[in-house]
């Protein structure tokens, strides 16, 4: 197995019993959760919602719903960091999703029109020389399985998939960033991660699971 | 729409879990998981495939104000976390740790429905060759809603130096085991509560494994005790 995947693996295991000593109210277990998660979590926040301090708002409601369900986490449905990662990309997107209703929202690491209106401390963001998503997905390639199963993909297809997943950007957002029909940002995004399913299914095939 | 048709499923919970799918519906999704097992086996699937991909991100130290804020909102709801240490307290007394006043106590602040009696289940020596592992049992108690499991050995048990003895919870469809945690050396009890955990199954088992429990998430090492059960 691919040492990243077996990384992930390995740090959910001692997870799993964490989060059961939280899910019995064991603040200490919990205490010890956050300082081996959180900036993992805070880094997949601030991917997606690049302002610091709504990102910490969405770190600590992550962490909030986490002790609370906490006694419902299953094991045998999910590896807890896939679980806790997955808290927190969804809190980020949503955060992303409503702020589409108000002026200060922008769509992608492109600074925002009116920025320099804004206060520089308030709108505290990630350094630009941060790796942008597609250095991300190839980082992620050479870590995992995936590495075959994305060179599949046309470089366009991994692009839209990058932006998608790591800068939680919609189909409208990337047919802009991408200067393409929003119908066909959404037929290469169908079409690349049935492609990455069926090639992650046969390589775990492969691998005699 | 027929929500249980596998590859509308697929492609929903695809959109959901990259991450595209716009807020109106994204709600609805969510609010449609609970009830469809389909959907919620889809995305968490999807899960699964895509989430390793973050840890490609370099994490990022959030400062010790937002620890400090969290810890602040739980010790706020910490009456309603009351409930769940006294029935820890609860099953700790039946093993003979509380005493016979917090079980009143925890009774009246953690049951509002009657308490269904605990299951107690003999996990018994295989006779698969291991050493560390004795004649005597393991004894399992299991609460009658199934959410908390107590294991105590009759006699201390120890795995080899480089060696874990694992709990695993066995479906009775023949799918694969859960892992119930890594067991303490020597006498001492453990306590899993994993919602859940223990539905559909019907078999305790005990598995020799690398130190610190199974690499895999799956037993890799001889059934050294095992105890069947129904709930």
């Amino acid at each position: 197995m691919v040492k990243a995947t077996a990384d992930w693996s390995e740090r959910s295991h001692d997870l799993s019993r964490l989060l059961a000593r939280a899910g019995l109210g064991d603040r200490a277990a919990f205490a010890t959760l956050y300082e081996r998660t959180s900036p993992h979590l805070f880094a997949v926040v601030l991917r997606i919602n690049r302002d610091r301090a709504q990102a910490e708002d969405i770190l600590q409601e992550v962490y909030v719903n986490v002790w609370r369900a906490a006694s419902g986490f299953d094991a045998a449905q999910s590896q807890p960091l896939t679980w806790l990662t997955s808290i927190a990309r969804n809190r980020a997107i949503d955060s992303l999703r409503r702020l589409q209703t108000q002026p200060r929202m922008r769509a992608s690491g492109a600074p925002a029109d009116g920025r320099e209106s804004e206060d520089d401390d308030v709108y505290d963001t990630v350094a630009d020389d941060a790796p942008g998503p597609l250095d991300l997905l190839s980082r992620a390639a050479e870590a995992r399985a995936l590495a075959a199963c994305l060179d599949q993909l046309s470089a366009t297809q991994r692009q839209s998939v990058a932006l998608a997943f790591f800068q939680g950007l919609s189909h409208a957002e990337i047919a802009a960033q991408m200067r393409e029909p929003l119908g066909t940002i959404k037929s290469w995004l169908r079409r690349s991660l049935a492609a990455l399913k069926s090639c992650l299914q046969s390589a775990v095939q492969r691998e005699g699971h | 729409m027929d929500y249980g048709r596998s590859d509308l499923a697929e492609a929903l919970a695809a959109d959901y879990v990259i991450g595209t799918m716009a807020g109106g519906a994204r709600r609805r999704f969510e609010a449609l998981l609970p009830a469809h097992v389909e959907l919620r086996r889809a995305t968490s699937a999807w899960q699964e495939r895509l989430m390793p991909l973050t840890a490609a991100i370099d994490p990022v130290q959030p400062r010790g104000e937002v620890w400090r804020r969290i810890s602040d909102r739980l010790d706020r709801r910490r009456s309603v976390v009351a409930g769940a240490w006294h029935r820890l307290s609860f099953w700790r007394s039946l093993t003979g740790f509380a005493s016979v006043a917090a079980i009143g106590l925890a009774v009246l602040l953690a049951s509002p429905r009657p308490t269904a009696p605990p299951i107690v289940v003999v996990l018994a020596p295989t006779g698969a060759a291991a050493s560390g592992t004795s004649a005597a049992p393991i004894v399992a108690s299991i609460s009658g809603d199934g959410a908390t499991l107590v294991t105590r050995p009759i006699v201390p048990v120890a795995a080899q130096p480089d060696r874990s003895l694992e709990l695993w919870a066995v479906p009775r469809d023949g799918t694969s085991p859960r892992s119930l945690g890594v067991l303490p050396s020597g006498s001492g009890a453990t306590v899993a509560l994993r919602g859940k955990v223990l539905a559909g199954v019907d078999t305790l088992a005990v598995s020799v494994e690398p130190q610190g429990g199974s690499p895999t998430g799956k037993p890799t090492g001889p059934i050294v005790y095992a105890g069947k059960f129904s709930l």
